[in-house]
């Protein structure tokens, strides 16, 4: 489908159709942040946000989630919870959130043929429609261009809005997004060739805003000589332990199993973990592989740059900064990797 | 600045010493206003320290990190003392840890400097976005932060300000080894306004307000690892057998972890606000803590972290104390 | 298949829950070890008779076994592909899991899913020797393999079994050990590590009493499986005494919440024990990056 124009003024009757017809989640300001959520109300949406606080992983990777409930007695009886079936349209999105949600497919969704696929994050994932908001101006920390990706890419959409002032210019991208466009009532225009220009020059724009690079030439193979180097304990000592880093993470995807019972009846549980944790990977005989901060940190940086690319090709990061936002303790990524860069 | 030469000229000093494995200290950042925590283990690497009123974190934190690691063979245990850096809040989180025995005085060295306060990154970053260079901020003598970015502003202090430091009763270190500078006479601002905004709500409105804040706890436990007297090597939190809060992320037992935190802090909290720094959603936790440190001065007449010799309030017992509430 | 979308031994199919466990029943308890660290093994038959009948899994792979409302843990099947119609697994008692698990009783239920992870390459050592060193409660996994070998007979050369313990009575499957005396080509070389009275056989260290045997590399598979320090020195003595890299064999063992991949809780460098795992050759870890 061609693209498409929509005034500004008609988005809030769009965000009303969408409401009543599907589910509509979006960013909602709370108490100083923002955060991505089920809408009844389409106005209380805020577009005038640069990256939601907790990124929208939230939303396919629920941070507590049945996985089933089981009732004791007699008979025991074990049953998945009903998971809702209904469209979700998730307005929104950062193009580098949405990259996310790709880097957690092949964990989620299995990387092969009879790999285990989790029913939750599947079901969900199919019933999201992702439309994408471009960034016209980026954050501090914004290093998604170190990625080959682009603040109004167009690569893990179904659609695109780009914000040209007066109107939007959409990108229609996937078959998933051209049905949602159909099924709305007519009140989007065909895009020209000036708007086209006016996109083009808002992703110019805003990518040469973005400041802070990342040099990730080889890095994969940089670091499989760098395991045993003495930098990863200079740089874990001023860590913490709090874990915000991984919480925050659009690809973070670490999770625990719990149960939860009364006498008759309880359930079991997923919940985000972090491997943070000290006893993340504490074994029950009292062995732990990761004993100190210097392992933990050096497993973190090792997941996103050398075993999620040696596992599935692409980097485990998509260049969002809030790890680097947040750290309390002022732990960079973006100097971590320039400085393993550097080193002879 | 004068006082950054005394500062690096005191740890050369201490850092050389032959019974210190290192100083911990504050250095810039790797953007904007950043300030990192680094660790010096030599003369050398003590030349980046600064000390302005950016420098908010806690460095207290570090001495009970340390992990104790198995020792390879013929390998002894390092048992040399740790500088640190201290702020007058800092420094009596080193008194309240030394009262209830978690370190001893000789484990540590300590460099007090008297602070007038430190800013809030928060409404910093509000008032210069996308700082990525680095920027420096100092104050001067008439109650003004200089901000130098590509330019220089002058900025009120009360704008910037922390709203920890705006009630602060200590800003001279309490025990150190070392004092770089003045000391300083009392500047608070005002009591906690926070507090009294609480307590003038009634008990529903009080509950539906911190319900609104528990509901959007995500459970990282941020909070925890940032404070410095959360030191506990299983935290109640962690432990399975038996499961005192349940993993799920409700509202419930969002508000048990919580509600069971400050408790456990009462008496011992010594308001450096970490926790509520570190928070990634914005929970107004010093208002839990400094509501309780109220009610501690006024039942049981006690500051935490003031005197290493003290005994720390609720592991001891008076025969005069309160029992209004025993039936 | 079973009609409720419970687990099969064959692989998850789109629209199931990989989660949920099958029921089942527990047909026999054995107490191996006693004492603070007791040892018990389990022989479950799945509630589903299809299940039951049809499960089918290989040595080496393991599943996750729960107590409804207390958690899960991961063990590895001890009982042979061979032997239909029932599972075995052997647990220590640790922690809060396996601890309400050695309070049940002869006919309580279990969830068990499973089967999970890669297996011993059983098909490509026919025709070869196998040694087989184990230490402690790490011979669950290994008795898998000897009663496969044992029941497929014809296909395996000799076979010889170095199993040590602390002490005595912390030897697992002793009753078997005794029955396998009179097998042709079959040794076994028992140990404990102090000195105990009545103790007829090797004291000692297992890796010591390996290098006591001696066991020739010639056309020969070595397994192990112990606590990490034995399977290291197990591992240094194996090349000592000629073993090639790709003779050597290990199944390791990493917390596990999941069992399937997701929770990226098991990893080592970036093989994930769960899925990659947990049988290893030491060519394929021996340059492996990674905390162990």
């Amino acid at each position: 489908m061609d693209s498409l124009i929509l005034l500004k003024e008609k988005l809030p009757e769009m965000l009303a159709e969408i409401a009543a017809k599907f589910t509509l989640i979006g960013p909602k300001e709370e108490t100083g942040f923002t955060q991505f959520q089920e809408l009844d109300d389409p106005s209380e949406i805020n577009l005038d946000y640069l990256l939601s606080r907790v990124p929208p992983k939230s939303l396919v990777f629920q941070q507590t989630e049945t996985l089933f409930t089981f009732t004791k007695g007699k008979e025991i009886k074990v049953e998945t919870p009903k998971v809702d079936s209904g469209k979700r349209i998730v307005f929104g999105i950062r193009p580098c959130d949405a990259r996310g949600y790709d880097l957690l497919n092949p964990v989620f969704e299995g990387r092969k043929e009879g790999d285990y696929q989790d029913l939750f994050y599947v079901l969900k994932r199919n019933r999201s429609t992702l439309i994408g908001l471009s960034c016209n101006e980026p954050a501090v920390n914004c290093f998604c261009t170190s990625f080959d990706d682009s603040p109004a890419s167009t690569k893990h959409l179904d659609l695109l809005f780009t914000d040209l002032g007066d109107k939007f210019y959409i990108d229609v991208i996937t078959k998933k997004g051209e049905e949602l466009i159909e099924n709305l009532s007519k009140m989007f225009s065909k895009a020209s060739e000036e708007d086209l220009k006016a996109r083009n020059k808002v992703e110019k724009t805003s990518i040469s805003a973005i400041t802070r690079k990342m040099n990730t030439e080889g890095v994969t193979k940089k670091l499989g000589g760098m395991f045993q180097h003495e930098y990863w304990g200079q740089v874990a000592m001023r860590c913490i332990g709090c874990g915000i880093c991984t919480y925050l993470c659009p690809t973070c995807h670490c999770f625990d199993i719990q149960d939860e019972s009364t006498l008759k009846q309880g359930g079991r549980i997923r919940v985000w973990d972090s491997c943070m944790n000290p006893e993340y990977t504490h074994h029950a005989s009292g062995h732990n592989p990761r004993p100190s901060r210097m392992n933990r940190v050096r497993n973190r940086v090792y997941h996103k740059f050398n075993f999620f690319p040696r596992n599935d090709g692409v980097f485990g990061c998509t260049g969002c900064g809030r790890c680097i936002d947040y750290c309390p303790v002022n732990i960079d990524i973006i100097n971590i990797i320039n400085d393993v860069e550097e080193m002879k | 600045m004068a006082d950054n030469r005394n500062l690096i000229n005191a740890a050369k000093e201490i850092v050389s010493r032959e019974d210190v494995k290192y100083i911990i200290g504050y250095k810039r950042g790797t953007y904007g206003f950043q300030i990192m925590p680094a660790f010096a283990y030599n003369s050398k690497d003590v030349e980046g320290f600064i000390f302005s009123p950016l420098c908010a974190k806690n460095l207290t934190v570090y001495p009970m990190l340390e992990e104790k690691l198995p020792l390879k063979r013929g390998e002894e245990e390092d048992k040399r003392k740790v500088g640190i850096v201290v702020k007058g809040c800092d420094s009596r989180a080193i008194a309240q840890i030394i009262q209830e025995k978690g370190l001893k005085r000789e484990d540590v060295v300590l460099i007090g400097i008297p602070c007038r306060g430190v800013i809030d990154s928060k409404k910093l970053e509000k008032m210069f976005p996308k700082q990525t260079e680095l920027a420096d901020l100092e104050e001067d003598e008439e109650g003004n932060y200089i901000i130098t970015t590509n330019k220089t502003h002058k900025v009120p202090k009360t704008e910037l300000i922390s709203d920890v430091c705006r009630s602060c009763e200590y800003p001279n270190p309490v025990i150190y080894d070392v004092l770089i500078g003045e000391k300083i006479e009392d500047f608070k601002i005002e009591n906690f306004e926070r507090v009294e905004n609480l307590e003038n709500k009634s008990l529903e409105e009080r509950w539906k307000y911190w319900e609104n804040h528990f509901e959007k706890c995500i459970r990282c436990y941020a909070c925890r690892e940032a404070c410095p007297l959360c030191y506990c090597k299983e935290c109640m939190v962690d432990l399975l057998e038996p499961q005192w809060v349940r993993r799920s992320v409700d509202l419930s037992e969002n508000t048990a972890w919580n509600v069971m935190r400050a408790f456990h802090l009462a008496g011992r909290c010594i308001s450096c606000g970490e926790c509520e720094r570190a928070c990634p959603v914005n929970i107004p936790l010093m208002e839990l803590n400094k509501f309780i440190e109220k009610e501690v001065k006024e039942m049981f007449d006690y500051t935490s972290g003031i005197d290493t010799e003290e005994k720390p309030l609720l592991g001891m017992f008076k025969p005069d104390d309160p029992e209004d509430f025993v039936l | 298949m079973t009609e409720d979308g419970t687990m099969t031994g064959e692989g998850m199919m789109m629209g199931e829950n990989a989660y949920k466990p099958g029921l089942a029943k527990i047909a026999d308890i054995t107490l191996e070890a006693t004492g603070e660290r007791a040892i018990k093994t389990f022989k479950l038959e799945f509630l589903d008779e299809d299940l039951r009948k049809n499960f089918t899994f290989k040595p080496g792979q393991f599943i996750m076994v729960s107590v409804l409302g207390v958690g899960e843990s991961t063990f590895a099947i001890s009982s042979s592909p061979t032997q239909k119609g029932y599972i075995e697994f052997s647990a220590m008692r640790y922690g809060k899991h396996t601890k309400a698990l050695h309070q049940k009783q002869i006919g309580d239920i279990l969830g068990a899913r499973g089967p999970y992870g890669n297996s011993f390459p059983v098909e490509k050592w026919k025709g070869k020797n196998i040694l087989f060193i184990g230490g402690g409660i790490g011979q669950a996994p290994l008795r898998s393999v000897i009663n496969y070998c044992i029941d497929n007979r014809k296909d395996y050369g000799d076979l010889n079994i170095i199993y040590g313990a602390r002490t005595s009575k912390d030897l697992c499957y002793k009753d078997e050990f005794s029955k396998m005396a009179g097998m042709d080509n079959l040794q076994v070389h028992l140990s404990i590590d102090v000195e105990e009275e009545d103790w007829e056989h090797y004291v000692g260290f297992v890796p010591s009493n390996l290098m006591r045997l001696k066991p020739s590399p010639e056309n020969t598979i070595a397994i192990t499986c112990g606590p990490p320090i034995m399977i290291k020195f197990v591992i240094q003595d194996l090349i000592e005494l000629g073993f090639k890299d790709e003779q050597i064999y290990t199944t390791l063992e990493m917390r596990m919440k999941c069992g399937i991949g997701m929770c990226g809780r098991c990893n080592i460098g970036n093989l994930y024990v769960c899925k990659d795992g947990p049988v290893f050759s030491w060519d394929q870890i021996k340059d492996l990056e990674g905390d162990m």
